[in-house]
């Protein structure tokens, strides 16, 4: 770690993480030294890059392609009324300069493709997943699996929401299995992981659905607050990451009823037949697979 | 075969299926229970199983694919 010193103004923003045995000084610095890529700057991305940015992340990627509608403001609360037609990235960005000066923020008004996904993806520690559709959140998926980059997955839909976090760390696979304390984050293991149990996003749905079997948030509707649980949810996930405390929500999907106002815990494992982080992965590179309909691998 | 379905978000169903053309699939248990394969992953002991695939387990968890965001 650099020799990065929290000044005044820094101890002052900070001092209710500071003041924290778990945070401190070093935690501190570990977020003004971190950077994460949220994809999404809308329901899900919107409360993830507030607290991101409030927390401190030294820096901050947004990647969105699309523009402010005034049908989004009852959720994507990092966008006001006058941002009206304004791409979702500016309007973000814009919010994060004027919240916090410590973060550098980077947006990226474009849509997550096979070609660009290395050039946005590979530069950032961690990767917040808020976008919504399963092109991206696949092509996500497979490219963070790839070069083993951790991932924080969110989704919505009407009053239900679904968190879990794939920290992607497959070192422990090559290796005897055996954990030696902490990894490049320093997080520190719990002494009884098991080799190949890092689990992704196709563990647990190997393919996309057919278009049009699932419904979007624009034909059945959204309680508005939802994407604010469930994002913030992401954002703690990310932030423990860096800080490398806690206990992610990796193997577990933790499932948010708005309704019934319940959390619930599935436990989910690595799948051996898993197409990209299985015993014999068919996906070699996302160019090995065609990012629409069911996100299954090309033919050719 | 008596198999219990629990789709979590929503109900817990117990099945009884016939094995009068075969064994059942889970693709069949699914239909017991008003759900389509294109929109939930059937978990057995945590791993996804292929919904063509004869049922093998007592107890399985369905989880439904969500994108919103």
């Amino acid at each position: 770690m650099s020799d990065l010193r929290l000044d005044a103004t820094q101890l002052d923003r900070y001092s209710r993480h500071v003041i924290m045995d778990e945070i401190g000084p070093e935690g501190q610095k570990r977020l003004l030294e971190g950077s994460v890529l949220v994809v999404g700057a809308g329901g899900l991305g919107s409360p993830a890059i507030q607290y991101l940015a409030a927390a401190g992340i030294g820096r901050l990627g947004i990647v969105d392609d699309d523009v402010v509608e005034r049908s989004n403001l009852q959720r994507q609360i990092v966008h006001g009324d006058a941002d009206v037609g304004r791409p979702k990235v500016e309007s973000a960005a814009d919010y994060v300069t004027a919240l916090n000066p410590d973060v550098d923020v980077e947006p990226h008004e474009t849509r997550l493709t096979t070609a660009n996904v290395a050039g946005l993806v590979d530069d950032y520690d961690v990767v917040l997943d808020a976008s919504d559709n399963f092109a991206t959140r696949y092509l996500l998926n497979d490219h963070c699996v790839l070069t083993e980059t951790p991932l924080s997955h969110g989704a919505i839909y009407r009053f239900e929401g679904q968190i879990t976090t794939f920290a992607n760390d497959r070192s422990s696979a090559d290796g005897d299995g055996s954990d030696d304390g902490a990894d490049s984050s320093g997080r520190s293991g719990n002494g009884d992981s098991e080799p190949n149990e890092s689990p992704c996003y196709r563990c647990l749905f190997p393919e996309a659905p057919e278009p049009g079997t699932v419904p979007d948030c624009a034909t059945t509707g959204v309680l508005g607050v939802l994407p604010g649980t469930v994002g913030c949810i992401q954002a703690t996930e990310v932030v423990k990451y860096l800080l490398g405390k806690g206990e992610l929500l990796e193997g577990r999907l933790l499932m948010y009823d708005a309704m019934e106002m319940s959390f619930e815990t599935v436990e989910y494992r690595s799948n051996p037949a898993c197409p990209v982080c299985g015993e014999d992965p068919e996906i070699e590179s996302v160019e090995d697979v065609a990012y629409e309909g069911t996100c299954e691998i090309s033919a050719d | 075969m008596h198999v219990t379905v629990d789709v979590k978000g929503e109900d817990t169903h117990e099945v009884e299926l016939e094995a009068a053309n075969g064994r059942p699939t889970y693709a069949d248990l699914l239909g017991e229970v008003d759900l389509s394969p294109h929109e939930v992953s059937v978990l057995v002991d945590g791993r996804p199983v292929p919904e063509d695939q004869p049922i093998e387990s007592e107890h399985v968890t369905v989880l439904r694919l969500i994108k919103g965001g």
